[in-house]
C-alpha cells in the first residue's frame, strides 16, 4: 500500500541525502524540467533581493526618454530591454515586480488551493447533509462575480497586496473543491480505500494518507495554471483600478499599462508578459515532471535516464 | 456538404460583399461605448449627443464652435424683454419627424420636460440647476422664456436644449422624435444604430444619407475598423493610434485638466506652498509625449475659445530649486511642510492618467514635498472632488478634467471657485464677488468681468493647471470632414461631405 | 434521479436565493449612483430628487422588501443607466454570452480531450511537447495580446476577416479562437495528466494484458476513467465564460454579458447586476447539475 503513496512514503526522512540526491537525478534526467527549475529559483532571487537592489534605479524617471527601444546595448544593462513610459528601465521594473507579482500568485493559489481541497474533501467524503451543502456553496461562488466581489472588498478596504490575494482566492476556491469533490467520489469506491474502511482506519488516515495522494497530482495540474490565470486577473483588475496601483507595481500591472502601445512600443506589455508565460510554462514542465517523479508507475522514465521515452 | 459550401460561400459573399452594397452617400461611425438611451434630454452625454444633436434633435440656438457665436436654429431671432426675460421668434414650416408640426407648444413642453423631477435629464441637471424657468407662450410662434435669478446668457442656455414634440410622454424614450434631418430607422440594442434622412426637412438636405453607428470599447479596434474599411469616422482615437496624417486629426475637445488645491488645509492654505506645487511641474516635459503635443498649457479653468479666458496668464515657470525655497520660506514660518499630500488621480480619466499621476507625483517629490499618489475609480473619485471632501482633514491635490464647451465660463467657475461651489478648494472673498458679478453681467462688459476673475484665480494659484487637452479623430479619406471642438459632443451628419 | 433531480432543485433554489441576498446587500455597501448619474455640478435638490425617484432614499431593508415583492411577480426592476426593464436588458446580452460559451466549449472539449489524451499516450514524445508548449503559452498569455495581434494580422494585414461586430459567420472566428486558447491549454493538460495516472493504474494495465488494442486501450478504458477532473474544469471554464467574456466582449464588440456587468458594477445599476447575476446563476447551476449527472454516468459506482 505504501508504494502506492510515495509522497507520504518520502515524508518520512526528509534529510536523508538519499532521497534529495535520487531526486535531482531525476531531475537532471529532464531537461526541460531542469531549465525550468533554474528559471523559478531566478525569479524567487529576484523576488526577494530585486526591491532591496533595484528600487531606485527602476523608480528614476525620464519622460523625455520613454518607449526606448530594446536591445541597446549601449545602454547600461538594467535598459537592455527598454524603457517604459515614464523611461523606466524594464528590466529592473521586472525584476522589482517579481516580488509583489509571486506573492500575490503564491498567496492566492495556494490559499484556494488549500481551502478548496479540504471543502472538496469533506463534501466528497460526507454523504450527509456536508456532501449536499459545501458544492452549493461552490456554486454560490462561481456565480458571484469576481469583480463584484473585487469592487465590493477593495472599495472598502484599501488595495492592498493583502486584500487583492483575499479576492482573488476566494473567486479560484470552487475549481479546487469541485475536482477534489469529484475524484474523492470516485476514488472512495476504490478497493484499497474500502479495505481500509474495513480494517478500521481513521477518516482522517483515509482522507490524508490514502485518498488526498492519489487526487493531488491533478490538483497541482490546475494550480500551476492557475498561477497565470491569477496574474493575469490581478492585471484586469489593475486595468479598471481596484488592482495594485501605482507606484507599487506587479507583471500584470505592467501589462495592463502596456496595452495602449501594443502596435507602437510592444516592449512595454511584451516582457512583463513574457514573464508570466515563462513561470507559468516553468511551473507547468516542473509539476508535470514532479507528476511522473512521484508516481511508482511510472517512475522509470526518469531512472532510466529520460532517453527511451515514450 | 454542397449545401455547406453554398452557405459559406453565401456568408462570405454577404460579409465581404456589404461594401459593395451600400450606397456610396452612407457612412458608419463607430463609438467607443454602447448608447445607454435615445433620450433627446440625456444628449449632454457625448455618445448620444454625437447620434441625437442637430441629427434629429434640434435645439433653439446653436453655438459656433469656430467663433463662439450663437446662430439660429429652430428660433430665427430672439430679445431681452426685460431682465429676467427673453422672447424668442420661432422657425416656422418646421415639421416633427412624425409629421406634426413645430410651434411653441413644442418649445414649452420639451422646457418643462427637461426640467421636470419626474425624470432625471442631464441637460437639466448640468446647465439649469439653480434656476426656476417659465416659458409662457405668446402665440404659435412666439415664446417668452423667464428665469429667476436672471441669466443674461438664456440663449446661449437654449443651444444645449433639444426639442421635442408636445406629444412626448414624461418618461425616457427609446424613439426619439425630432425636427432634424435624420431619423431613426433602427435600433438594434448592443450591435448598431440607423439613422436614415428623411424628406420634408426645414433645411438644406445633408449629402449623407444613411448613418450606421456601431460600438467598440478598443482604441485600438476603432482606428483599425476605419483603415479596414469597416467604418468611415472613429470621433474618439487614442494618442498612439493617431500615426496617419491622411485620416487622423488631433481637435481641442474643450477638456481642460488640473489639480484642484484644498487651500483650506496647512500647509495647502499658504500660498507659498501652492506657488511652489505650481513651479515643481514640468509642464513642457509632458508634451509630445505623455500628453499630445497639440495640447495647449492651461492657465485657465476654460479653454481659450471661452468669453474672456483669452488673456494671457503668466505659466509658472519650471523651477524646483525656487520651489524649494519657497517651500523653506515657509517651513521657516511654520507652515507644516514636511506633511504627507494626497494626489488623487481618477483612473481612465483621459489616456495616460496614470502615468501622468506617477510622473507628477516624482516631480513634487523632487521639489521637496512629501506626496503620496493614489488612483481610484469614477465612484470613489468623485467622493473627493466634491463637497463634502472625503479627505477630510488630509491636504489632497484632486486630479480633474473640467468640460466647458458652452463658450461662457458661468459653467465653471462658481463650481470650481466660490466659497460654496461643490468642487472649490478655495474661499476668497475677492473671488467670490468678481465671479457673482460677472455671473450677473450682460453684454460687452461680460468678457472684462470673468478676465478679472480668471486672474484672481491665477493669483491666488488656486489650482495647479495643466492642459487643455486635445482628441483624435479618424476619419475616411474618401469623407469631406474635419473635426473640431464640437466633436467632443456632437457629430453633425450635415457637415460631412464626401470627395 | 428524480429524487437527486428534487432535491437538487431545492438545494439550488436555496442558493440562489442567498446569493441574491448577499449581492444586494453587499453591492450597495459599495455607495450609490446618484453622483456617478448626475453630473458633478448637479445640485444637492436634483441629488435628492434622484434618490426619490429611485427608492435609493428608503432604509435598505425597505429597498429589499421592495425588490423582493417585485421578484416574486417576477419584476427584476428597471435598469437606471438604461432607463429600461432590467431582466431584458440582461437577456438581450446573455443570448449572446450563451452562444459564444457553447460554441467555444464544444470546440474546446474535443479538440483538447483528443489531444491531451494523445499526449498522454505519446508521453515524453515530440507530439507531447509540442502540445505541452503550445497549449501552455496559449494558455498563460494576456488574452488582449491574441485579440489585438490577431486583428492587425488576420483584419488589417491580410484583410481575412472582418476586425469586430457581429454579423456573419465570419465575424465569429477571431472571437472564438481567442477564447479558444485558455481553457483548450488548461484541459489538455488536465487530460494529459489524468491520462497518465489512469494508463499507468492496474486495470487499464488488465486490459492491455487481455490483448486489447492501444486504441481500445485509450479511449475507452483510460478515458473513461480519467474524465472526472476533465469534465469539472470544462465546467469551471464554461462558467467563467457564462459570466461573460469581458476581454473578447470589448475588444470585438460583442454584447454579451460580460461587459455588462463590469459597466453595471461600475455604474452601481444594481438592478441589472442582480438580474444578470441571477441569470447566469442560473445557467451555472443547471449545467453543475448535469456534470454531477455525469459523473454517475462515467461512474456507476459514484452515488450521491
Amino acid at each position: 500500500m505504501s508504494d502506492l503513496h510515495p509522497v507520504s512514503g518520502s515524508r518520512r526522512d526528509p534529510g536523508a541525502p538519499g532521497p534529495l540526491l535520487r531526486l535531482l537525478k531525476m531531475l537532471w534526467a529532464d531537461k526541460p524540467a531542469t531549465c525550468a527549475a533554474l528559471f523559478l529559483l531566478l525569479v524567487v532571487l529576484c523576488a526577494v533581493f530585486g526591491p532591496m537592489l533595484l528600487d531606485a534605479v527602476a523608480s528614476k524617471q525620464n519622460l523625455r526618454g520613454r518607449n526606448a527601444p530594446p536591445f541597446d546595448l549601449s545602454q547600461p544593462w538594467v535598459m537592455w530591454l527598454g524603457g517604459d513610459q515614464l523611461g523606466r528601465p524594464l528590466l529592473a521594473r521586472i525584476v522589482t515586480a517579481a516580488s509583489n507579482t509571486m506573492a500575490i500568485a503564491t498567496g492566492a493559489v495556494l490559499a484556494s488551493m488549500t481551502i478548496g481541497t479540504a471543502l472538496g474533501l469533506a463534501a466528497g467524503w460526507s454523504r450527509g447533509r456536508l456532501g449536499q451543502a459545501i458544492p452549493r456553496l461552490a456554486d454560490v461562488i462561481m456565480s458571484f462575480p469576481s469583480l463584484l466581489l473585487a469592487v465590493i472588498v477593495l472599495y472598502m478596504l484599501e488595495p492592498s497586496v493583502g486584500n487583492i490575494i483575499l479576492v482573488l482566492a476566494i473567486t479560484r476556491i470552487p475549481v479546487y473543491l469541485r475536482t477534489a469533490r469529484a475524484e474523492v467520489l470516485e476514488v472512495r469506491e476504490r478497493m484499497f480505500v474500502q479495505a481500509a474502511i474495513v480494517m478500521g482506519a481513521s477518516v482522517p488516515r483515509i482522507v490524508f494518507r490514502h485518498i488526498l495522494p492519489v487526487i493531488l497530482p491533478t490538483l497541482v495540474t490546475i494550480a500551476t495554471l492557475d498561477f497565470a490565470f491569477v496574474m493575469l486577473a490581478e492585471s484586469a483588475l489593475s486595468f479598471l483600478g481596484i488592482g495594485i496601483q501605482p507606484p507599487e507595481v506587479t507583471w500584470g500591472l505592467m501589462v495592463a499599462q502596456g496595452r495602449p502601445y501594443l502596435t507602437t512600443a510592444w516592449g512595454l506589455s511584451f516582457w512583463p508578459g513574457l514573464a508570466i508565460i515563462l513561470t507559468t510554462l516553468s511551473l507547468n514542465l516542473l509539476s508535470n515532471w514532479m507528476r511522473i517523479a512521484l508516481d511508482p508507475a511510472q517512475r522509470w522514465r526518469l531512472e532510466t535516464g529520460g532517453k527511451k521515452n515514450g | 456538404m454542397d449545401m455547406r459550401i453554398a452557405l459559406l460561400c453565401g456568408a462570405a459573399v454577404s460579409c465581404l460583399g456589404l461594401p459593395a452594397f451600400a450606397a456610396d452617400t452612407d457612412v458608419t461611425i463607430v463609438l467607443n461605448e454602447e448608447l445607454e438611451t435615445l433620450e433627446p434630454c440625456m444628449a449632454s452625454q457625448s455618445n448620444i449627443g454625437r447620434v441625437l444633436l442637430q441629427n434629429i434633435s434640434e435645439t433653439m440656438t446653436e453655438l459656433d464652435p469656430a467663433n463662439g457665436e450663437l446662430m439660429p436654429r429652430l428660433a430665427t431671432s430672439w430679445e431681452e424683454t426685460d431682465d429676467a426675460t427673453w422672447r424668442f421668434h420661432l422657425r416656422e414650416g418646421v415639421a416633427f419627424s412624425d409629421g406634426s408640426a413645430f410651434d411653441a407648444e413644442d418649445v414649452k413642453h420639451s422646457i418643462e420636460r427637461t426640467l421636470s423631477d419626474q425624470l432625471t435629464c442631464e441637460i437639466g441637471a448640468k446647465y439649469f440647476g439653480g434656476m426656476t424657468i417659465t416659458p409662457t407662450v405668446v402665440d404659435a410662434h412666439t415664446i417668452d422664456i423667464s428665469s429667476d435669478p436672471a441669466q443674461p446668457i438664456l440663449p446661449l442656455l437654449m443651444s444645449t436644449l433639444t426639442i421635442v414634440p408636445a406629444e412626448a410622454p414624461m418618461e425616457f424614450t427609446r424613439d426619439p422624435v425630432g425636427t432634424g434631418p435624420y431619423e431613426l430607422t433602427e435600433y438594434n440594442v448592443g450591435q448598431d444604430i440607423i439613422l436614415a434622412r428623411r424628406d420634408g426637412y426645414w433645411g438644406d438636405a445633408p449629402a449623407v444619407t444613411k448613418a450606421t453607428y456601431v460600438f467598440r470599447s478598443d482604441d485600438a479596434v476603432r482606428a483599425a475598423m476605419v483603415q479596414t474599411g469597416e467604418a468611415d469616422i472613429a470621433p474618439l482615437i487614442s494618442q498612439t493610434d493617431a500615426t496617419n496624417k491622411a485620416t487622423d486629426f488631433a481637435y481641442p475637445n474643450s477638456e481642460t485638466t488640473y489639480l484642484r488645491i484644498d487651500s483650506n488645509i496647512p500647509p495647502l492654505d499658504d500660498i507659498r506652498v501652492r506657488q511652489a506645487l505650481n513651479m515643481a511641474v514640468d509642464r513642457e516635459a509632458f508634451l509630445g509625449t505623455l500628453i499630445p503635443e497639440d495640447a495647449q498649457i492651461a492657465t485657465h479653468m476654460t479653454v481659450p475659445s471661452t468669453l474672456g479666458a483669452d488673456e494671457d496668464l503668466a505659466v509658472p515657470a519650471y523651477d524646483p530649486e525656487g520651489a524649494k525655497k519657497l517651500l523653506e520660506e515657509a517651513k521657516a514660518d511654520g507652515v507644516p511642510v514636511d506633511t504627507e499630500i494626497l494626489l488623487l488621480g481618477r483612473l481612465g480619466n483621459f489616456p495616460n492618467v496614470t502615468e501622468v499621476m506617477e510622473a507628477l507625483q516624482a516631480m513634487f517629490a523632487d521639489a521637496g514635498f512629501n506626496v503620496k499618489l493614489q488612483m481610484v475609480e469614477v465612484a470613489e473619485w468623485i467622493k473627493y472632488y466634491s463637497k463634502p471632501f472625503a479627505a477630510g482633514e488630509t491636504p489632497a491635490l484632486v486630479q480633474a478634467m473640467h468640460d466647458n464647451n458652452r463658450g461662457d465660463p458661468v459653467f465653471s467657475m462658481y463650481f470650481k471657485y466660490a466659497c460654496e461651489g461643490l468642487q472649490s478648494g478655495i474661499c476668497d472673498e475677492e473671488l467670490d464677488a468678481d465671479i457673482a458679478a460677472a455671473t450677473g453681467t450682460p453684454g460687452d462688459g461680460r468678457a472684462e468681468a470673468w478676465r478679472k476673475a480668471f486672474a484672481r484665480a491665477h493669483d491666488l494659484s488656486a489650482d495647479v493647471f495643466l492642459f487643455h487637452m486635445v482628441g483624435f479623430s479618424r476619419v475616411s479619406e474618401r469623407l469631406d470632414f474635419t473635426p473640431t471642438i464640437a466633436t467632443n459632443s456632437e457629430l453633425q451628419l450635415s457637415q460631412i461631405g464626401f470627395k | 434521479m428524480q429524487r437527486f433531480l428534487a432535491k437538487r432543485a431545492v438545494s439550488s433554489a436555496v442558493s440562489l436565493i442567498l446569493l441574491v441576498i448577499a449581492v444586494f446587500f453587499l453591492s450597495r455597501l459599495t455607495g450609490d449612483p446618484t453622483d456617478l448619474y448626475l453630473p458633478v455640478d448637479a445640485s444637492a435638490e436634483a441629488r435628492e430628487n434622484f434618490r426619490v425617484l429611485h427608492g435609493l432614499d428608503q432604509p435598505l431593508i425597505w429597498q429589499f422588501l421592495d425588490y423582493l415583492r417585485d421578484l416574486v411577480r417576477l419584476d427584476f426592476g428597471d435598469s437606471i443607466r438604461r432607463a429600461r426593464p432590467a431582466l431584458e436588458v440582461v437577456t438581450e446580452a446573455f443570448a449572446w454570452t450563451l452562444q459564444l460559451a457553447l460554441i467555444t466549449m464544444a470546440i474546446v472539449s474535443g479538440a483538447a480531450i483528443t489531444l491531451g489524451a494523445l499526449a498522454a499516450f505519446n508521453l515524453g514524445g515530440i507530439f507531447d511537447r509540442i502540445a505541452t508548449f503550445f497549449s501552455l503559452i496559449g494558455a498563460s498569455a494576456p488574452d488582449f495580446w491574441v485579440a489585438i495581434v490577431a486583428i492587425t494580422v488576420f483584419s488589417v494585414g491580410l484583410g481575412w476577416l472582418p476586425t469586430s461586430g457581429t454579423g456573419t459567420v465570419w465575424h465569429w472566428i477571431l472571437p472564438v479562437s481567442v477564447l479558444f486558447i485558455r481553457p483548450f491549454g488548461l484541459i489538455l493538460q488536465v487530460v494529459r495528466g489524468s491520462m497518465i495516472t489512469a494508463l499507468g493504474s492496474p486495470y487499464v494495465k488488465t486490459a492491455r494484458a487481455k490483448g486489447a488494442g492501444p486504441r481500445a486501450v485509450i479511449f475507452v478504458h483510460a478515458l473513461r476513467n480519467a474524465m472526472l477532473p476533465v469534465l469539472t474544469v470544462i465546467g469551471d471554464q464554461a462558467a467563467a465564460l457564462l459570466n461573460g467574456a469581458v476581454v473578447v466582449e470589448t475588444i470585438f464588440g460583442f454584447p454579451g454579458v460580460g461587459k455588462l456587468m463590469i459597466d453595471s458594477i461600475l455604474q452601481r445599476d444594481f438592478s441589472v447586476v442582480l438580474a444578470a447575476i441571477m441569470v447566469t446563476a442560473f445557467a451555472i447551476f443547471v449545467m453543475n447539475i448535469l456534470i454531477d449527472l455525469a459523473y454517475a454516468a462515467l461512474d456507476p459506482r459514484i452515488r450521491y
